[in-house]
């Protein structure tokens, strides 16, 4: 039966990241999820398996973190897991993650189709799908907003910046989606209960045979905060709206 | 894999996770059902934890658990005005390196997230993100659950679901909440240095102190706590709902309030809050826990169970929650059928000397009724401790008589205070 | 020939980077494409025009060619504009030399042989800098450049092999309906927060008595469609600089804030007072919009 991958990266919740006062970034408070576009992927590489008749098989580069991913990844669908497990991971640039991947991808058999989103809620890079493609020696499709299947071709509609272009390939091939391609569903209490008992396999980075050195040199890795002057008011709501007209205006604004 | 389980335990709090721990490592097929993405995620506490309960669960889990400081110093503050008062009692004995010590700051996000886990290593299967909506029943009997689409069957249902179940109301063994017996916690958790909270509590490295405040809450009938965790403050309040709605003020006022006491202010200055929340705890005691805790198929345990003591000096519901949930767990283990788990359950309460220590700290919810201990006492100890101190090079008033104004200045007459003297005997 | 490699099928972005291949005393190499491609960027002023002719349609199916192209002529670096198009041929090439990219640079600089680059990381929560040598890519977004004058440029035309794999089927315009925020005086903001689509009279109401245009976060328009893409304001959207932003029912994650860092003044309305929003708002009301926004059109109209 072909396998369907679909790729997800477990990220930092943004939203926990701790910006000291010396503008150094404190990313150890912050709880692990799967990056808010993946979902997407995951649950188009569901439909695309049920469309093809095949399986779909979630992987993910990460540190010994993402392990706890695989629970919440496999409630959303996909059969299996993979996971290449090495703490290269928190520091590999787009071309050691694109090795990787495509390394632990050849180890997966029949494979038709794999999926990618758009990009990473950390990187936002953008990189991973065209390179995975470029790697595997596969066709790529990216900005997909919608996938039909007629035998083994994929029709993709692409959203570009100017157009919508329908594009056509033979499996297998690479897409990256647009998280409009679907709403991910929540999983519900069944496919959580299922999650648990799916099976996984996991590659130490380091048999991948692969190098994972990264290309790029990062030198700074600084915090960005807003000053604002904060000033919030609650209560009331026409006193409130009174004052904040007041000091728009005297801001010169209104 | 089936779809009937032993037991569905609804809720990965303590109460849950102890149940699903003991059960699972029975050998029972079971189910913990939690609706936060991580067990502890919503859950709101204090943050002092008896550790006989963790031992009872399992004799080595003390060592590994996810725990802050060993509380060494107990301390007790009184806030009037400008002033306050706070007592320390160090006890080296609560921390000896011989012994586990008996009870430990925690934080709940760690705590309850590290206990479930626990569970799930015995086999239990835990699922995150799901809220039970319904019970399932046939025949006058609770069969499952029901959450979402899915619906799930097991031989016994254990609702651990927390203060104001709602489960245990569908089961229609709980009535509507009574605000008078309900009061309403905020709570921060404010992030400090290892060193400045040491500074600040006087505590050696490692060593952990529990404050109880009280004439922190504007005259309300509650209280406020403080917890030194290892590397943050637990700060709150607990208050009677009513009676803030009556003083037109909110909850999240009056706490602000009390953090700008310079007494407080001055141990958290310069900290970071890192989580705020609210949530309710029972403040009734004994004479809250409902007349029935059990139906057939159907057990309810921890603050679900109304489960939780307030003496007004500690609150007490974490080791309660893990006792009644290991209690729940042995009751399923040994009833031959699950009708048996019910009254089975109702005899291990009563063995683990829960409920009669309950019955026996009854007496504390009319000591606590007594609406001028929030801030008459507390005003009149600080005023009486404020003519003991202040020197001024005039002849001073006798102690007799400063006692006897500040009594006065107060509103209250020494026949009051004998009174609550004698009540609180009583209820000792 | 060495240099800086540039490609974007828009003409701004590839003037742009010309300038930047200049500013690094660099040799500009610009790639075409297509026949008319070559045909534009060849007065465009940069120092040499390969025109690399195969049969594909889409430039994203020259990736293996662009690369081979960069090897054998020794590049140093391949500037790519940022866009859906440029991002994706950028990774395909760096993914066939297996060599270092960055997307989207912040800002991008090149001495001593060694390419320094800043971006945004965790939707703009981070900046991150890094050092690139060897032969890379990057993606620049445009404006980080002046435009380079105009001026004729030797065209050179290699015969390559396309990737044939992914056929064009058809290709459908989008006709933009929105309109340019990034120039907007006034924004008035709507999130996910609004109920209901009628619920944005609220919204207009008050974009009307300020001369506001509306913006909006990305679900509003990527998801619901209310309004068209062009209107939806953060990381992967529109970045304005208006004197004064309101938003309306916006939690105020990074992804979005950062569309709005360079606003002089942010006002937020929103029902939670624990909004994110309002750690990034110079003036903020906790409060339903419903209530407030009404209001705030009111008092203002009020003024004359
Ligand atoms: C402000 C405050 C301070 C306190 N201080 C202390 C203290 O210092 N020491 C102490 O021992 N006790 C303290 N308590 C009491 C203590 O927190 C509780 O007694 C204890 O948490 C009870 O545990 P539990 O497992 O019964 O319930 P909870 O801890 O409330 O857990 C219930 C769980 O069930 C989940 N749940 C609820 N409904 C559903 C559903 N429908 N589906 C799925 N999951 C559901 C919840 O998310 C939660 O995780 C305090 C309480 C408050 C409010
Ligand atoms: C890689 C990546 C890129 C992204 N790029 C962008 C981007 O460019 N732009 C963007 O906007 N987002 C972007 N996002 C999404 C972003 O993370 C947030 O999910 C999004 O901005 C949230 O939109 P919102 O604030 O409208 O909705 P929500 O987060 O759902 O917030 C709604 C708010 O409305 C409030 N509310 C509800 N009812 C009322 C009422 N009656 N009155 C007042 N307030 C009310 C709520 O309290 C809440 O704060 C990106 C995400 C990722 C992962
Ligand atoms: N470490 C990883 N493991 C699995 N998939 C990844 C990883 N990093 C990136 N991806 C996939 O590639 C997409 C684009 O990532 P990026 O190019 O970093 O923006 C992500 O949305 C994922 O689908």
């Amino acid at each position: 039966m072909s396998r369907i991958v679909a790729c997800y990266k477990w990220v930092a919740e943004e939203a926990d990241i701790r910006i000291n006062a010396d503008l150094s970034v404190d990313l150890s408070k912050a709880k692990g999820k799967i990056s808010d576009y993946d979902r997407n992927a995951i649950e188009a590489a569901v439909q695309a398996a049920e469309a093809l008749g095949g399986k779909a098989v979630s992987l993910t580069f990460g540190t010994q973190k993402a392990k706890a991913s695989l629970k919440d990844v496999l409630s959303r669908g996909p059969e299996e897991g993979c996971w290449v497990n090495g703490e290269e991971a928190d520091n590999a640039d787009s071309s050691v993650t694109a090795r990787a991947l495509a390394a632990a991808i050849k180890k997966i058999e029949d494979v038709s189709l794999i999926i990618c989103a758009e990009g990473a809620s950390d990187t936002y890079a953008r990189q991973i799908g065209p390179r995975i493609g470029a790697i595997l020696n596969l066709p790529v499709i990216t900005s997909v907003a919608k996938m039909t299947f007629v035998g083994e071709t994929l029709q993709a509609v692409r959203k570009l910046d100017d157009c919508l272009q329908t594009v056509e390939v033979e499996l297998p091939a690479v897409v990256a989606v647009l998280p409009e391609i679907n709403s991910a569903p929540i999983p519900g209490l069944k496919a959580v209960m299922a999650a648990g008992k799916k099976p996984v396999t996991e590659y130490k980075s380091a048999d991948l045979g692969v190098d994972l050195t990264p290309k790029t040199q990062v030198t700074a890795f600084k915090g960005y905060v807003m000053q604002r002057k904060n000033i919030i008011l609650s209560g009331d709501v026409g006193e409130n709206v009174a004052a904040l007209v007041a000091a728009l205006r005297k801001e010169g604004v209104l | 894999m089936s779809d009937k389980f032993d037991a569905i335990i609804i809720g990965a709090g303590p109460a849950g996770s102890a149940c699903a721990y003991t059960l699972a490592k029975a050998g029972k097929e079971v189910a913990l059902i939690e609706r936060g993405d991580t067990p502890g995620s919503k859950n709101v506490t204090g943050g002092r934890f008896y550790t006989y309960a963790l031992e009872m669960l399992d004799e080595k889990l003390c060592e590994e658990a996810a725990l802050e400081r060993p509380v060494t110093h107990e301390q007790f503050m009184m806030l009037g005005g400008e002033r306050s008062i706070t007592i320390d009692y160090h006890d080296p004995s609560f921390h000896t390196p011989e012994s586990v010590p008996m009870s430990y700051t925690i934080l709940r996000a760690r705590f309850d997230e590290w206990l479930a886990q626990k569970a799930e290593e015995n086999g239990a299967l835990l699922a995150c993100g799901i809220k039970v909506d319904d019970l399932l029943e046939e025949n006058g009997k609770i069969v499952g659950i029901v959450a979402g689409e899915d619906e799930m069957y097991a031989d016994v249902v254990v609702a651990a679901d927390g203060v104001n179940s709602f489960m245990g109301q569908k089961a229609g063994l709980i009535k509507d909440l009574d605000a008078h017996t309900v009061g309403v916690g905020v709570k921060e958790v404010i992030e400090l240095s290892p060193d400045v909270i040491e500074a600040r509590f006087c505590l050696r490295s490692g060593q952990g102190a529990a404050r109880m405040i009280l004439g922190c809450t504007e005259g309300i009938h509650g209280g406020g706590f403080l917890y030194t965790n290892q590397e943050s403050i637990s700060l709150g309040c607990v208050f009677m709902p009513d009676q803030v709605a009556q003083y037109k003020k909110s909850v999240h006022e009056i706490y602000q309030n009390m953090k700008m006491h310079p007494s407080i202010y001055s141990l958290i200055e310069g900290g970071k809050t890192i989580e705020y929340g609210a949530h309710l705890v029972s403040e009734a005691g004994y004479r809250g826990i409902p007349s029935r805790l059990h139906r057939e198929g159907f057990l309810m345990a921890g603050d679900a169970a109304g489960l939780v003591m307030n003496t007004g000096y500690s609150i007490r519901g974490i080791d309660l929650a893990m006792v009644s949930g290991i209690a729940a767990a042995k009751a399923i283990i040994r009833a031959a059928h699950p009708y048996e788990a019910g009254p089975l359950y109702m005899k291990e309460l009563e063995n683990t000397g829960l409920i009669p220590s309950m019955k026996k700290m009854d007496g504390f919810f009319d000591i606590l009724e007594t609406p001028w201990i929030y801030d008459r006492v507390p005003n009149l100890a600080t005023g009486v401790f404020s003519d003991l101190f202040s020197v001024h090079g005039q002849v001073p008033q006798s102690i007799k008589n400063s006692v006897l104004q500040r009594i006065k200045e107060n509103r209250l007459s020494l026949w009051q205070l004998a009174k609550l003297g004698l009540k609180g005997v009583k209820s000792l | 020939m060495s240099g800086i490699f540039i490609y974007s099928e828009r003409l701004d972005i590839a003037s742009e980077l010309i300038t930047f291949a200049r500013e690094a005393g660099k040799p500009a190499v610009l790639l075409a494409l297509s026949a008319d491609a070559a045909q534009s960027a060849k007065n465009l002023g940069a120092d040499k025009v390969y025109y690399l002719k195969g049969e594909s349609p889409l430039a994203e199916s020259y990736a293996l060619a662009v690369a081979q192209l960069l090897q054998k002529q020794g590049s140093e670096l391949f500037a790519v504009g940022a866009t859906a198009s440029g991002r994706d041929l950028a990774a395909r090439t760096a993914g066939y030399l297996d060599c270092a990219m960055v997307s989207d640079v912040l800002s991008v600089s090149c001495a001593d042989g060694q390419i320094q680059t800043e971006r945004m990381m965790y939707g703009g929560a981070v900046l991150q800098r890094e050092t690139l040598s060897g032969l890379s890519v990057i993606t620049v977004p445009p404006g980080k450049f002046e435009s380079s004058p105009p001026g004729l440029a030797e065209v050179e035309v290699v015969e390559v092999s396309s990737d044939p794999r992914v056929r064009l089927v058809e290709t459908a315009p989008i006709v933009r309906q929105g309109t340019d925020l990034s120039k907007a005086e006034r924004v008035v903001c709507i999130g996910l927060g609004m109920e209901k689509k009628e619920d944005m009279k609220i919204a207009l109401e008050l974009a009307e008595v300020l001369g506001a245009e509306l913006g909006c976060s990305r679900g509003i328009a990527e998801e619901r469609h209310w309004l068209p893409v062009e209107q939806y304001i953060g990381i992967s959207g529109a970045i304005v600089k208006p004197q004064l932003y309101i938003s309306m029912g916006i939690s105020g994650q990074v992804q979005h804030t950062v569309g709005i860092r360079d606003a002089r003044l942010i006002v937020a309305i929103d029902l939670n007072d624990k909004a994110p929003i309002f750690k990034a708002a110079d003036y903020g009301i906790v409060g339903d919009m419903n209530q407030v926004v009404p209001m705030l059109t009111e008092a203002i109209k009020k003024m004359g």
